[in-house]
């Protein structure tokens, strides 16, 4: 059941031309940088043969590059899944998927399922990109791969975000705009961090300090359980809240 | 089948007051009411898209509360706004439709539902490049797919030409011989057209339900002369006597046969008979009556 969701919301995201905009906008930004962090690296390959300890090309290249992207999914995330639910909402489908066998979790779940495979275009996107260094180059595999799990976990929690704000309204924009507030929020709430650099309450809920290691190449188990806090309770709420508009109060 | 205890929701203020409402097989149940009157309410609570405050509803034993999905198997429902995925083909929708409904034979379901609705031959076309009639029935289509013992159809009729209308209220009567259908209009030649049972809401009450048709029949008599109710109610067969707004009379008589009495004591007593045939609509006085004249009357079973 959960697929035929799932696939009915591919099927609606790849029908309109927005997603393959994202797609072709993000790949462009990303292939950009690439080549840009590649020239970069180039430059400063002589004076890096005379350092004792040198950054290799993954410090310098690749770590930008999933900087970038995740700057990029703060964005790109709340636009595509303004659709999922507040869209639905207003066009009178969800009554569909409402008087249909389908349990609200099994309705969630197949829309965060979709979202998160056009997200893994994206992803893979970025995962092949450093792998054509691999010939002339010595690859950091373990820090590359800590990277993308990052990644991995960083997108599946703006698209449960983002679907809880879809769930909230009948307007997408103002989805749209919810999410991606929330993201923003959650990305640089540390900036009241303190000057002497003890940790606050808004350092251990910022984004950006757990995703960090990730790019680094540390995977530490509070990075990992922060970002799937975040996802299962973002869907969580997301069915509450469609069982709250048909529950009686 | 289909049994309902009381049902009832508030926003901030009441929608539905306690209604019950029983369906068989074979039934097809035509809600009435005006504007606001709690049909729409009525049906999304059936459909499981509103739950009530209080009360029950349950398809072929399954509790719409209690076991959700095994009750929803047995229902189809087009709401007052037809779902429909706009940006999918028609054959693409009616396969989502009846495989999120637990169909196996899908080819088989998605053919039959296009047959019976006259959409064979729009098919591969995107839902969205199709007229409001079609669309309408792409609406019922989706609704029959899965051959459901239920089917709630929330003014099904609406925003057609005359022709589909007629189409839709056949293939309605069709589906009422295998299903039982409940249907919110506010139509009432829709109604007394199409409907085996007819069920009146008025503020958010039933105020009447009972089978349509029996025996009753009602015909419209206008005369050149002046006269009282009373004088046509001593006329041979006529039960009841109303005053029409355009000066005619509406009576209430046992059988089509008391017009041939009518006729004849109209014109015994030289009233000047200008017009005597059968009323348009029959429900129309008992709808009217119910729901502007005596308003606060409590549920009536006939």
């Amino acid at each position: 059941m959960i697929n035929v969701v799932l696939r009915r919301e591919l099927q609606s995201l790849f029908r309109a031309p927005f997603a393959w905009a994202v797609l072709a906008v993000t790949q462009l930004i990303i292939a950009y940088q690439f080549l840009a962090q590649v020239e970069i690296f180039t430059e400063l390959q002589p004076r890096l043969a005379r350092m004792a300890m040198p950054p290799g090309v993954t410090q310098l290249v690749v770590q930008p590059l999933l900087v970038t992207i995740a700057m990029l999914l703060l964005f790109i995330v709340p636009a595509l899944t303004m659709q999922t639910l507040a869209g639905e909402r207003r066009a009178g489908t969800l009554a569909l998927w409402y008087s249909a066998p389908v349990a609200l979790r099994t309705l969630v779940l197949g829309k965060f399922g979709g979202v998160l495979a056009l997200l893994g275009v994206i992803w893979i996107g970025a995962a092949l990109m450093p792998f054509t260094l691999a010939w002339g180059t010595a690859l950091d595999l373990g820090t590359l791969a800590a990277g993308l799990l990052g990644l991995a976990l960083l997108m599946a929690a703006a698209t449960a975000i983002g679907l809880f704000f879809s769930a909230l309204t009948s307007q997408p924009t103002l989805a749209a705009l919810g999410g991606f507030g929330c993201l923003m929020f959650l990305w640089l709430c540390d900036w009241s961090a303190r000057v002497d650099g003890e940790p606050t309450l808004f350092t251990h809920l910022s984004m950006m300090k757990h995703f960090q290691p990730f790019v680094r190449g540390y995977v530490d188990s509070a990075d990992v359980a922060y970002f799937l806090i975040v996802i299962v309770s973002a869907l969580v709420l997301t069915v509450w809240r469609l069982d709250g508009d048909r529950r009686a109060f | 089948m289909v049994a309902r205890g009381l049902t009832r929701r508030y926003g901030s203020r009441a929608a539905l007051h306690g209604i019950d409402l029983t369906l068989a097989r074979g039934d097809c149940l035509g809600l009435l009411g005006l504007n606001g009157a709690g049909k729409s309410t009525t049906l999304k609570i059936l459909t499981g898209v509103l739950a009530p405050h209080a009360g029950s509803v349950s398809f072929c034993g399954h509790d719409l509360a209690r076991a959700p999905l095994a009750a929803k198997r047995h229902l189809g429902f087009l709401p007052d706004v037809p779902p429909l995925f706009t940006d999918a083909s028609v054959d693409e929708y009616l396969a989502l439709c009846a495989q999120l409904r637990e169909v196996t034979a899908l080819g088989e379901a998605v053919a039959r539902a296009k047959a019976r609705c006259g959409l064979a031959d729009v098919g591969p076309r995107l839902i969205r490049n199709l007229s409001k009639g079609y669309q309408q029935r792409i609406g019922i289509a989706q609704a029959i797919v899965h051959e459901p013992a239920v089917l709630v159809l929330d003014e099904p009729t609406v925003g057609l030409d005359p022709v589909q209308i007629r189409d839709v209220r056949q293939l309605i009567t069709d589906l009422a011989r295998q299903h039982a259908v409940i249907l919110s209009t506010h139509l009432l030649a829709e109604v007394q057209q199409i409907c085996t049972r007819v069920a009146v809401l008025h503020q958010g009450r039933l105020v009447h339900e009972g089978a349509l048709g029996g025996d009753d029949c009602w015909l419209r008599l206008r005369l050149r002369a002046t006269v009282s109710a009373d004088q046509l109610q001593a006329l041979a067969g006529v039960q009841q006597v109303t005053a029409s707004d355009d000066g005619s009379w509406l009576l209430r008589v046992n059988s089509p046969a008391a017009a041939e009495h009518i006729a004849l004591g109209v014109a015994q007593q030289h009233l000047g008979l200008l017009e005597l045939r059968p009323a348009d609509s029959a429900i129309e006085q008992t709808f009217l009556d119910l729901t502007i004249g005596a308003a606060a009357a409590p549920a009536v079973h006939a």
